[in-house]
């Protein structure tokens, strides 16, 4: 620091050029500038066009947060929500991106999206969080740029854009069309039902439903729709039909299509379809959609024609032609003052006649005429047997009283009817059902039921009730007995004995057995072609028999059954004799002495040593067929088969006139008085009631006691039994018996011819049936013949009684 | 130092014909380029202050339009998305009832910058003509525009630390929108403009010159 002032430092000039003092940081403002009004630029051209959608009300709809979204992407924002003037509905102005508004055709939809839960599910569930937004649907239309649009009041149930068919659905009532209801085509949903609205004239409902494609190519003028929603529930000939749809049709209603029938043309987009209540009347209403061309006929009928109907079928041959369009009465004035006549009028297809395309109703009542003189009638007739309704059978009546198609100017064709023959049905069936009531069928039942009392008393009897001890007590001796050694030694006896069979059979064998046999089943085989010859004239004997069949159903059935129950009367006094009761004892008391016989078998040993020796013995006798030449006898012995076999073959050659004969037997079988027969059967009847209600009869168990003890006596000889000897002699026999059985085929022929005679005889024999006194006479002789023998049986069971040893021992 | 607080109205070392280190303090003759104990360089007055004063200036009132005109916060609560300016912010706030934090809020990313911008302006403005405000006030005016500066980025760091923790998704989220990097560019514009700022002019125009 000093005192003098310093020199002042060179200052530069304070002013400069301002462009040249301009310092380069400028720049930063000046981009910054650029930078934000750049920005600030953007924004606003890109800011999008505001719309204006008008909706009945906003809820919701909040601005700068409710989204505009197109197929889900957000495409602008709400920015005001106002009044219109009139306050009657409320504008949302949404701002759109240009890129979309550019292309906004006039017909776009919007509508606000909210959580929605309707049967088929739950949509806009997001919006729960997100708050609503408005769904934006359109055709993009370049340049379009429509700014002013209506809004819906809800989801569209078709967005703009779907392809496919909008047709009109129209039903009596609205229950089944319900809004968004499904449509659907063999159960797959291809479209919508819109609101349903009622016809101005208000008899009706109609519905705008969408198809989707491309089943909407399945739409023809065949195609029928009908409502599946809920349960439908028939009861009828066929049973109870009961037919649920799936659920979701169930809760929201629903409606399917198909085509009924073939050759349908292509429709046009708003055709109106009828709505049917069920799929079967949808396919029933190709009848009842009878064209312009249907002939419209009246039939008078005299009887009621309650349960007839509008809409009831009309058949022709089974086939429906028609249907019943109206049922009034109309007074005429006869002669004998004016009387009610019933008038139907009727409404026929001629094509379902069978008639060409293009007959008109000329042609048709022509048609119709033809067949009334040829005998056509309209008859009244049940749809089934359990139903009530009628239908109009369109028949040919035989016996018709002579009529015909009456033409009159201005009026329907008049179509002659016939009576019916409804109630004669009901009236058979009532006799039937009377004639079965009739029978004394509860007697009979009593007497079965006291028949069971006297069974039960019989098994609760001691006697009974110690006879299972009795029995299981044998089966132990049994099994010792099995358990012996000896029996045990038996299978290797029986090996042997099958060895030796085995060699025999290789004996037979060679000496050309097969041979023989096939030659024999060659003579069976003509014999059988005879049979089948003679055959033919078995179904005219099969209606010969099913004559006599008829003859014997006519017989009186009620006296038999009251025969029958008087017998099981007796046969139940029989069964409580005390002696019927004694014979359980004497069954235990039997089956006792059985067991000691069996015991004394096992003890002593001999048995099954004779079983043993008795194996023994035959494989001797095998060895001595085999020595014996068996083989050669059995070759004869086919020859001799063979022979007969041809023999059965000629003899059945006479088996037709043997048929033609039994024919002419049944024929005279017929002709019998099967009704007196009947009689005499009941006389029999009664006749064995006595016999059983005889002393003898109620002494018979005591006899049967007294043979079981015999039984038991007899069982006790069996002990010092010396069977294999026995059977030895038997095996011989059986040979013996094979050799007389050769030699008796040779006598065949013979035997068939004579057959033959006896068949002639019999055929006399039955000629004489034919002659009533004689046959009658006959027949009472027989019965008359029978009751002796019932007698004798008496007389015998009688002396059984006295002595039993008799009928045993044949003393 | 020891010149300026002895005078009445101070002595300059450049009225003293002297060159002072803006760093160390150390005065050198006018003719020395680099400071002699820490080598700065050496500038009397720097003639470029006022203008970049300004262009900073400027650049932070441009940057400053976008920082309150966009949204500061986008809040995803929901699927709902809530956009907030500063001004919207504060207004919210005033109506939930945090008269505080509001005026916090207000103070913080309103009055300060916008004081600043005015104090700024008035000071370069002041440089070169007489002004109401002694010399000494205009000085503390500048040395608290220079501190508070850096606490205007607060707006900025509370942004910045909720976007980085509020992420859950669908449930609640928060992005930073653009006014917040206008803002914060804002905020280094305006410290930028402060800070070439040479304080020393407040003194050159003040002095009435007496020595002249």
């Amino acid at each position: 620091m000093t005192d003098q002032n310093p020199p002042r430092p060179e200052i530069l000039p304070p002013r400069r050029s301002p462009l040249r003092n301009l310092s380069l940081i400028w720049l930063v403002p000046l981009v910054a500038l650029v930078i934000s009004l750049g920005i600030a630029w953007q924004a606003w051209s890109d800011r999008g066009v505001l719309i204006e959608i008008t909706f009945d009300n906003a809820a919701g709809v909040t601005p700068e947060e409710t989204t505009v979204r197109y197929r889900d992407v957000r495409v602008g924002v709400v920015e005001a929500v106002e009044f219109t003037e009139d306050l009657g509905q409320v504008v949302v102005a949404a701002r759109i991106d240009q890129t979309v508004a550019a292309n906004l055709p006039q017909d776009a939809r919007f509508w606000v999206v909210r959580p929605e839960v309707t049967a088929s599910g739950i949509s806009g569930l997001s919006t729960v969080l997100s708050g609503v937004f408005i769904e934006a649907a359109f055709e993009p239309q370049a340049g379009a740029a429509a700014t002013v649009f209506d809004g819906l009041a809800k989801t569209p149930l078709v967005r703009p854009g779907t392809s496919g068919t909008r047709i009109t659905l129209q039903a009596p009532d609205g229950s089944s069309l319900s809004s968004g209801a499904p449509i659907y085509f063999r159960g797959i949903e291809v479209g919508r039902i819109e609101t349903p609205r009622l016809l101005e004239s208000g008899s009706g409902v109609v519905a705008d439903a969408f198809i989707e494609a491309p089943h909407d190519q399945r739409l023809t003028t065949a195609t029928r729709f009908w409502d599946t929603s809920g349960f439908s529930f028939s009861f009828g000939a066929g049973g109870l039909d009961v037919s649920v749809d799936s659920l979701a049709a169930l809760v929201r209603g629903g409606v399917a299509f198909d085509t009924v029938f073939s050759g349908g043309n292509a429709i046009e987009p708003g055709n109106v379809f009828n709505l049917f209540p069920s799929e079967n009347a949808a396919r029933d209403s190709v009848f009842n959609a009878l064209d312009a061309d249907a002939v419209q006929l009246t039939v008078q009928f005299n009887e009621s024609v309650s349960g007839l109907e509008a809409g009831s079928p009309v058949l022709f041959r089974g086939v429906q032609v028609g249907v019943v369009n109206a049922i009034g009465a109309v007074i005429e004035e006869r002669a004998n003052g004016p009387e009610v006549r019933l008038r139907v009028t009727i409404a026929i297809d001629p094509q379902a006649l069978g008639l060409p395309e293009d007959a008109g109703e000329a042609e048709t009542i022509a048609f119709l005429g033809e067949e009334v003189q040829q005998g056509l009638r309209a008859v009244l007739s049940t749809r089934n047997i359990f139903s009530t309704a009628l239908i109009i059978e369109l028949a040919n009546v035989p016996d018709a009283a002579p009529a015909e198609l009456s033409v009159f100017g201005g009026e329907f064709p008049v179509l002659p009817s016939a009576p019916s023959d409804l109630p004669d049905v009901t009236a058979t069936a009532e006799g039937l059902l009377q004639r079965i009531n009739a029978l004394p069928v509860e007697e009979l039942m009593q007497q079965a039921i006291s028949l069971m009392a006297s069974i039960e008393a019989v098994a609760a009897a001691d006697g009974t009730r110690q006879a299972p001890d009795a029995l299981l007590a044998l089966l132990e001796d049994a099994r010792g007995v099995i358990g012996a050694d000896e029996v045990q030694a038996l299978p290797r006896d029986i090996g042997a004995a099958m060895a030796d069979i085995r060699t025999l059979l290789e004996d037979l064998r060679t000496a050309q057995a097969a041979t023989q046999l096939v030659e024999a089943l060659d003579a069976a085989e003509s014999a059988a072609t005879a049979v089948t010859t003679a055959t033919a004239d078995v179904p005219a004997l099969i209606d010969d028999l099913r004559a006599l069949s008829a003859k014997t159903e006519a017989l009186a059935l009620e006296d038999l059954v009251s025969q029958a129950a008087a017998i099981l009367a007796t046969a139940d006094t029989l069964l409580a004799d005390p002696a019927t009761q004694g014979l359980p004892a004497s069954v235990t008391a039997a089956l006792d002495e059985a067991r000691a016989a069996i015991t004394t078998l096992t003890a002593d040993g001999g048995l099954v040593p004779n079983a043993n020796a008795a194996v023994g013995d035959l494989r001797g006798v095998i060895d001595d067929l085999r020595t014996a030449q068996s083989v050669q006898k059995l070759t004869d012995a086919l020859t001799a088969a063979e022979t007969a076999a041809g023999d059965v073959s000629l003899a059945i050659e006479g088996v037709p006139q043997l048929v033609e004969d039994l024919r002419a037997l049944t024929a005279t079988a017929n002709e019998l008085e099967l009704q007196s027969l009947a009689d005499r059967a009941t006389d029999l009847l009664d006749a064995a009631d006595r016999l059983i209600d005889t002393d003898a009869a109620r002494d018979l168990p005591r006899s049967l006691s007294a043979a079981l003890d015999e039984a038991r006596g007899a069982l006790a000889e069996l002990r010092q039994g010396g069977t294999v000897e026995n059977t030895n002699a038997t095996l011989a026999s059986a040979r013996a018996a094979a050799e007389a059985v050769a030699t008796a085929a040779d006598a065949l022929p013979e035997l068939s011819r004579r057959l033959e005679g006896l068949v002639l005889q019999a055929q006399g024999t039955l000629s004489d049936y034919g002659e009533r006194s004689a046959f009658n006479r006959d027949t009472l002789d027989t019965l008359r013949e029978l009751r002796k023998a019932a007698e004798a049986i008496a007389k015998l069971a009688r002396t059984i009684e006295r002595d039993p040893n008799s009928l045993l021992l044949g003393k | 130092m020891e010149n300026a607080a002895s005078p009445p109205h101070g002595l300059t070392a450049r009225s003293a014909g002297l060159v002072a280190c803006t760093r160390c303090g150390r005065v050198h003759p006018p003719a020395q380029a680099h400071c002699l104990r820490c080598g700065a360089a050496l500038q009397s007055r720097d003639d470029g202050s006022l203008q970049r004063v300004w262009a900073w200036l400027f650049a932070g009132i441009v940057v400053y339009i976008p920082a309150n005109v966009y949204p500061m916060l986008r809040t995803t609560s929901l699927g709902k998305i809530t956009e907030s300016t500063i001004v919207g912010g504060v207004i919210d706030l005033m109506h939930h009832g945090a008269y505080g934090i509001a005026a916090i809020v207000f103070i913080a990313s309103v009055v300060i910058p916008v004081a600043k911008f005015i104090a700024i302006a008035y000071l370069a403005l002041t440089v070169r003509h007489q002004a109401p405000m002694r010399a000494h006030g205009r000085h503390r005016l500048y040395e608290i525009v220079e501190f508070i500066g850096r606490w205007s980025m607060i707006d900025v760091f509370v942004v910045a630390i909720l976007s980085a923790l509020v992420q859950l998704n669908f449930a609640a989220s928060i992005n930073p929108g653009i006014a917040a990097v206008s803002f914060a560019l804002s905020v280094a514009f305006t410290m930028l403009s402060a800070q070439s700022f040479d304080p020393r002019l407040i003194w050159d125009a003040d002095l009435p010159e007496p020595d002249k």
